[in-house]
């Protein structure tokens, strides 16, 4: 009955404003943090000390962050490590999350359960017997694992496995089982099956789940923290610290820091979002 | 679900032992594909864990460190340290970082999901600028959560751009709140922990709401059900799932919750005070600071009992929504 009529046609309306309002408010809040971010990035110390705000326009901070402190070493080892890390726990995930997805195997059940289980086990759970087993197989066999690349690269990939499994789980599972059976009908072996009919299939889940595996990676500092404190090997989260702290206050620098930190992933993201997208939530909706 | 499984595959398994071999050798390429994954898991999940669990019995402190699990056996004086004992710093700082860790949970879940609800449900309709609002409304979450806790601890301060606005723009303060010191801190830890969380939310929202067929809402007019009605018979139930899955992130993400607050407070090597501190920010500091290996690790170990009594309720409570679509 409302359905007709000027007066349903005005409620609408109404509803439709007063919706993109709320929204825009949102989207405000949103970015307000980020555009602060990059506008102090922009400002001397002395504007963000005094409060007295001009145009953002001093982009020496841009040149002057990577002299201030080594901050070009940081943010190579952490593009060496997270990328690393992305392509080794993304090789495993995407095989493991296969077999899940396409056998049932004696004991699969509990291998996902496993899985699943190590998500409720907190960081620190790992870190601290992590931490000195490295010291211990140093002294007893010579391999060096806190302050090197394998030793944070080896953390990291296993760390993000068992939730990538969980992710690749649910694509693999939603490509007909056919598509496979046909491809080796007319020849292909099992792993030629694999590799030239699943991977083509299931490259959206493969790109969202790199995606979240590097995000997370980039993100990660409590292990960084422990495993990575000398400059050759330390990750940004180490790094960006020296900004602030004992010997200097620069915001300023800390700022722009934090907006070149941001960027890398905001670029990814953004290329990538529709992969992402389609990607996360179809495993998410599967569950 | 996993139960009725396994009672059906057991039976004919039992009945011919041999059987299990054959679908071991069957199934060769599966064990194959999951060995790298399982090697990883076992070195790097499975034996931390037992010897964590191992070195909350041990008198793991700075002059024990490098005997790591030859350390004296103290039994559960560890625990009694971190619970028990009235004189003990540690249980105190425990049971502020426990209760500042309840509140701080609740109220980042209730508010995470109800924002990004509403947020969801405004986005799924059409109207211009829909992708941009989208777009934007999910860069928070893609700012590396140490740049969010860097940057918030930034805008907090005493003369930051938060009480800029607040006393000196805007006057709805009459003076300038202390947020990083004192009772505000867990205020000023919540609020970017939502604001980082709500897109991801969001997203996994609209995910659910894109799904639901529009004949059903449709239906439910003609039933002449009004626009709550609607939501709370047609859109709730069917996120029920969606629902289920971000309630038991949340507890695990809120719970577990560190980088944020650890950078906040003088960049990890700080203390966020009494009112502000959080369980993981007390055990790392602990741990590595005053190297308390032991009492953290009997503290971790309590930690990961209170989740998982927490995720067991959440599997009773939701057992029925979750979908899970297995072949």
């Amino acid at each position: 009955m409302r359905k007709t009529g000027i007066n349903y046609k005005k409620r609408k309306k109404i509803y439709n404003i007063l919706a993109n309002t709320i929204l825009f408010l949102f989207v405000f809040f949103a970015i307000a943090p980020i555009l602060w971010m990059v506008a102090t990035s922009l400002m001397t110390q002395n504007e963000i000390v005094t409060g007295k705000y001009t145009v953002p326009s001093h982009f020496e901070n841009y040149i002057e962050m990577w002299q201030n402190i080594n901050f070009f070493q940081y943010f190579k080892n952490s593009v060496i490590i997270c990328a690393s890390t992305t392509a080794v726990a993304l090789i495993i995930a995407t095989l493991a999350g296969y077999a899940v997805a396409r056998y049932k195997f004696p004991g699969s059940n509990l291998f996902g359960a496993t899985v699943l289980a190590t998500q409720m086990v907190p960081g620190i759970m790992f870190l601290l017997p992590l931490y000195l087993m490295f010291i211990k197989i140093q002294e007893t066999l010579g391999i060096r694992l806190i302050n090197t690349y394998p030793g944070i690269i080896i953390v990291y990939s296993a760390f993000f496995i068992p939730f990538s499994i969980w992710i690749l789980r649910g694509f693999f599972a939603s490509i007909p089982v056919e598509l496979e059976e046909a491809a080796i009908i007319d020849g292909c072996s099992r792993i030629g099956a694999f590799v030239r009919v699943v991977l083509p299939l299931a490259r959206v889940g493969i790109i969202a789940t790199g995606i979240y595996i590097f995000l997370m990676a980039w993100d990660e500092l409590l292990f960084a923290w422990a495993l990575t404190t000398s400059t050759d090997v330390a990750t940004i989260p180490v790094g960006i610290r020296l900004y602030v702290g004992n010997y200097q206050n620069r915001y300023d620098l800390l700022m722009a820091a934090g907006c070149v930190t941001t960027l890398p992933v905001l670029i990814i993201f953004f290329g990538l979002q529709k992969h992402f997208i389609t990607g996360m939530t179809a495993g998410a909706v599967k569950g | 679900m996993q139960h009725r499984k396994r009672r059906k595959k057991y039976k004919p398994e039992l009945i011919k032992k041999e059987g299990l071999f054959t679908k071991i050798k069957k199934n060769k390429l599966a064990y194959l594909l999951i060995t790298p994954a399982i090697i990883g898991m076992i070195f790097i999940h499975l034996v931390p864990i037992v010897s964590g669990i191992l070195m909350s019995f041990l008198k793991l402190n700075q002059f024990t460190l490098k005997q790591f699990l030859k350390a004296p056996f103290i039994g559960l004086d560890n625990y009694k340290a971190v619970l028990f004992d009235p004189t003990s710093t540690i249980r105190s700082g425990f049971l502020d970082a426990l209760r500042n860790t309840a509140i701080f949970g609740v109220i980042c879940s209730v508010s995470v999901i109800c924002i990004s609800l509403l947020l969801a449900i405004l986005l799924n309709r059409n109207f211009k600028l829909r992708g941009l609002a989208r777009t934007l409304l999910m860069t928070p979450w893609v700012v590396p959560s140490f740049v969010v806790g860097m940057l918030w601890g930034f805008m907090w301060q005493n003369d930051g751009i938060i009480n800029r606005v607040l006393v000196d723009i805007l006057h709805i303060l009459p003076k300038k709140p202390f947020w990083l010191t004192g009772p505000m801190v867990l205020v000023a830890i919540i609020i970017p922990t939502i604001w980082r969380q709500v897109p991801f939310v969001m997203l996994m929202f609209l995910a659910g709401l894109q799904q639901i067929p529009d004949e059903y809402y449709e239906a439910a007019k003609i039933d002449g059900a009004n626009a709550w009605q609607r939501f709370r018979h047609v859109t709730l139930p069917m996120l029920r799932s969606v629902l289920s899955i971000q309630i038991l992130n949340g507890i695990i993400n809120y719970v577990y919750s560190f980088n944020i607050v650890a950078m906040m407070f003088g960049h990890g090597a700080g203390f966020p005070g009494k009112y502000g501190d959080l369980l993981m920010t007390n055990i790392n500091r602990n741990s590595f600071q005053i190297w308390q290996f032991g009492t953290g690790a009997a503290a971790t170990v309590i930690v990961m009992l209170c989740v998982m009594l927490l995720v067991a309720v959440w599997y009773k409570v939701f057992q029925d929504d979750l979908v899970v679509k297995d072949n």
